[in-house]
Formats: structure tokens, C-alpha cells, sequence
């Protein structure tokens, strides 16, 4: 049934075991200029790992549920909102003992909500759709190798750009004046908590029965994953301590994992990078990288307004240096992708026949460049991270999160 | 293979395709097919596609074999289950 065979299986092995060398030797010089490099190097391999064993897409999560009727992908990110919140409120508990004095958590995403989070969010969505992954759904397929991710990953990198050269007006107009709605300001912990649940719990009942109104079947050659059906996995052929290893190791190297407990180790290792800095997000290092690439042609934005006193994945000017903690935690992410996708005989230069896709890509990279940059986050920092820290803004952006992605996969039926 | 008949399938090459089109073009050509053809072929690169496009091949009455055909490469035999017949 499967064409890959025990030869190719020790190939990638060696591949795989030569990109986490590589990793390794990343990490050791990392570690000896500056501990913080290393740590975000090892969150951003674990990152990407996980991303890509899973498939774990933000994007198809939104989109599925309108194109397909199924929510496979967000019953996945449901899992990883409630285990990130049930960790972050214990953080913030620490945090801010006293909830009634109006003091926020110093690191949580708790940004200011205006229309600049709906019309974010909308954008975000739509643009997702139309490139067929969001932000950390394209660096994770840049490491298996989709070129098209690669083009809709310099489109995040133009609109976030053109986000930081409209962000004073945005400021002046929207952002300076918009409250930041923290929930255990009024309920405490515990009642944001809760009610943080319930409404996640609610999320998953809706989706599950837009599953059953949509008829959910099971296809008969339903499996777990590319490498389902390879032979040498089940159970009762294993004869050896060896042979078991082997096929443990095959499940979590080789196989494609259910989105499940995906969706919770994301969760985790969201409240992890949260106790040593800050929650998970990227984009604004990402604009970072943008600003500083168009300050070389001259076209960098000038002093952005506000910026130092927001959490968040906020617009982010160049300060000169090249390296950061946070510039590791991106390449990582990539890194741990490439390095999961080759192991796994994944890995596949896939470029597009159709022209028409490289702008699909370019476009809706654009799209949720600018979205990111005035909602302050992607699907990650603006939403993953947001709902966790118990704020009103992660909602709203998922919202329009939401209606983008419709908005968008009515767009996509219409593109051959 | 089983599951083919004894005329050559339709073909279709949705490589490089980015997501979710490989899926997308895989149902717009099985809602192509005449009521003569009962198989399509579908040479896929998009892992994704592994569980879209036999979830929505089964809703419109398909039943799908996959076969890895090279790296990260997979060839989808997508049959018409008839009316009437058992599997």
C-alpha cells in the first residue's frame, strides 16, 4: 500500500537526525553568546515541530468549517485555547493577586479594542484564506517546502510594512483612546476563567453541530495520517523492545499526528514561553525584519506612535542590532518545521502551476500583513495567545477572524 | 490496483497545488465525471488533501484508494460506489 519503504525510512532518518545536529550546533552558540537566544531557539523548534507533525492550521480551522462543514483543525485550537487559559490565568493570578485595582498583567496580550481589532481581524481573514495558511501556517510550510508560502510570507512582510506607515493615524484616530477590556477586572481570575471556558465550550458545541447539519462522513479510508496505512505499525507485530521503540519513535517522527494533542502541547508550551517572557506571537518581530529591509531603501516608516507602551505583537522598529531573542523564536519555528518535514519524508519543493496562485498568495499575504499590524497580532499573538489572557480583544479578532475566512472562501470558490 | 475499470481513468494533476485546491479541484472534476466514467485518478503532493479529499469524495458517493507513489507524493484512485453494491 505504502511506497515508502524501510530504505527510504532510514534516509530521511539520517536527513532528519542531521537537521537536528544542525539545530544542536544553532543552540550551542546561541547558548554561549546569550541564554535568552538559545531558549527561544528551543521554543521555536518545538513550535514548529508540533505545527507540522499535526498540520496544525489556523487557517483551515476557520476556513473548513464554512467550505467543508467539519472543525477537525478547530476542535484542535478549542483544545489549545482552554489549556492555554486554564495556565495563563494561573500566571496572571501571580501576576496580579488584586484584580479590583485596575492593574494589568505586564506581558499578557490585553490590547486596546477599537475597530482597528475588527477591521484586523477581518482582513487577517479573509487574506489566510486567499494564501491558504496564515502567518505561522506559511513558515511552517516554507520548511516542507511550499514556494507559495515562501511569496505569501514576503506579502505579511509588505503589509506589515505598509501597517507601520499608516499606524500614527491609526493611533491618533483609534488606538490611543481604545480601552483594554481585561476580564478579571470585573469577575476576578476565577470568573474570567470560567467564564473563558464556558464560552469555549460553547464554540465547540456550535461547530459540532454545523458537523452534523453538514453530515459528517467517515470515508473508508479514513487513517491518522500521510504514513497511516504503512505496514510495521500495528501493534501485534511488534516482537521486540527494539521494534516497539521503533514504532514509538515512527509515530511521533514519521506519522502525522492527530490535532488533539497538538492543540493542547501548543497550549502548553504557549503558558511555558509565557512564564519566561511573554506569550506566544511573532509578527511584530516580523516587522521588525520589514521596517529594517525598507530603511535600507529608504522607505521606513518613521517613528511609530505608542508602540513602547503596548504588549503584545505590536509594530516593532528596528533598534539597529541583528539579532534577538525573539528573531530566534521565528527562525526556530521554521527551523523545527524543516527539520520535523524532512525526518518524516515530507519534505518537497511544491511550486505552483497556476499564475494566478503566486497572487492568491502574494495578496493575501499583503491582507494579513496589514491586519496583524493594526490588530496587533496574527492568529497567534492577537487571538492564541489573546483569548488565554482573558481579554475581550482576542474574541472580537476571532470574530472577525471568522467572517474574513467566510468572506474568504467565497472568494476562493470563485478562483479556478 | 483494484477498484479500476477496464477504461483508462481520468487523470488529474493537482501537484504544487497550494491549499485547499487540491480538494477543491478533486470535487469540481468528480462532479465533472459522466455517468459512464466511475473513476478518477488524482496525483496529489498536499498531505491535507489525504483526509479532504476522501471525506468529501464519500459525501458524493466515492470511495477512495490511496497509494504512496514516491516522496511525499500520493496517487488517489477515487471509484464510484454503485447503487446497490456492497463496498
Amino acid at each position: 500500500m505504502s511506497g515508502m519503504t524501510d530504505e527510504d525510512v532510514d534516509v530521511n532518518t539520517a536527513l532528519g537526525l542531521t537537521a537536528w545536529a544542525a539545530a544542536a550546533v544553532v543552540y550551542l552558540v546561541a547558548h554561549a553568546v546569550d541564554t535568552e537566544f538559545s531558549m527561544f531557539w528551543v521554543f521555536g523548534l518545538a513550535f514548529g515541530f508540533v505545527l507540522q507533525r499535526a498540520r496544525f492550521c489556523f487557517a483551515s480551522a476557520f476556513r473548513d468549517i464554512f467550505l467543508l462543514g467539519h472543525a477537525r483543525n478547530m476542535k484542535g485550537v478549542l483544545l489549545g485555547l482552554a489549556v492555554g487559559s486554564v495556565g495563563f490565568a494561573l500566571v496572571m493570578s501571580r501576576q496580579v493577586p488584586l484584580t479590583g485595582l485596575g492593574i494589568y498583567p505586564p506581558s499578557a496580550n490585553v490590547l486596546p479594542l477599537g475597530i482597528h481589532t475588527g477591521l484586523g481581524g477581518l482582513l487577517f481573514g479573509v487574506g489566510m484564506v486567499l494564501a491558504g495558511g496564515c502567518v505561522s501556517g506559511s513558515l511552517y510550510r516554507m520548511g516542507e517546502g511550499y514556494v507559495a508560502s515562501w511569496v505569501a510570507f514576503g506579502g505579511v512582510m509588505g503589509g506589515l510594512l505598509l501597517s507601520a506607515h499608516t499606524w500614527n493615524w491609526w493611533w491618533e484616530a483609534h488606538i490611543s483612546g481604545a480601552p483594554r477590556l481585561w476580564l478579571p477586572h470585573w469577575i476576578g481570575h476565577p470568573g474570567a476563567l470560567v467564564v473563558t471556558l464556558l464560552a469555549l465550550a460553547a464554540v465547540y458545541v456550535w461547530v459540532v453541530s454545523i458537523e452534523h447539519r453538514a453530515g459528517m462522513v467517515v470515508p473508508p479510508t479514513s487513517g491518522g495520517g500521510p504514513q497511516a496505512a504503512s505496514p510495521g505499525t500495528s501493534g501485534p507485530r511488534t516482537e521486540s523492545v527494539a521494534d516497539d521503540l521503533r514504532s514509538t519513535l515512527r509515530r511521533v517522527f514519521v506519522h502525522g499526528w492527530p490535532v488533539l494533542p497538538a492543540g493542547a502541547l501548543l497550549g502548553a508550551l504557549n503558558v511555558l514561553l509565557f512564564t519566561a517572557r511573554e506569550p506566544w506571537g511573532f509578527t511584530g518581530e516580523v516587522s521588525r525584519w520589514s521596517i529594517a529591509m525598507a530603511s535600507v531603501v529608504g522607505v521606513a516608516p518613521g517613528p511609530l506612535a505608542g508602540v513602547e507602551s503596548l504588549p503584545g505583537c505590536v509594530l516593532v522598529v528596528s533598534d539597529g542590532l541583528f539579532f534577538n531573542h525573539m528573531l530566534f523564536l521565528v527562525l526556530g519555528m521554521f527551523f523545527g518545521s524543516f527539520a520535523a518535514a524532512v525526518g518524516a519524508g515530507e519534505f518537497k519543493l511544491r511550486v505552483p502551476k497556476r499564475p494566478v496562485r503566486y497572487a492568491q498568495s502574494l495578496g493575501g499575504g499583503v491582507l494579513m500583513g496589514y491586519g496583524a499590524g493594526i490588530g496587533m497580532g496574527c492568529t497567534i499573538g492577537a487571538f492564541f495567545s489573546a483569548i488565554p489572557s482573558l481579554a475581550v480583544n482576542g474574541w472580537v479578532f476571532a470574530a472577525f477572524l471568522a467572517i474574513g475566512a467566510w468572506i474568504g472562501t467565497l472568494m476562493i470558490q470563485r478562483i479556478e | 490496483m483494484e477498484g479500476g475499470g477496464t477504461v483508462t481513468p481520468t487523470k488529474l494533476d493537482v501537484r504544487g497545488e497550494i491549499c485547499p485546491y487540491p480538494m477543491m479541484r478533486t470535487v469540481s472534476a468528480l462532479k465533472k465525471l459522466s455517468r459512464d466514467e466511475s473513476t478518477l485518478e488524482v496525483v496529489t503532493d498536499h498531505p491535507p488533501a489525504l483526509e479532504t479529499i476522501p471525506t468529501q469524495a464519500a459525501r458524493l458517493g466515492f470511495r477512495t484508494d490511496i497509494e504512496e507513489t514516491g516522496a511525499s507524493e500520493w496517487r488517489i484512485m477515487i471509484t464510484r460506489i454503485e447503487a446497490g453494491a456492497e463496498e
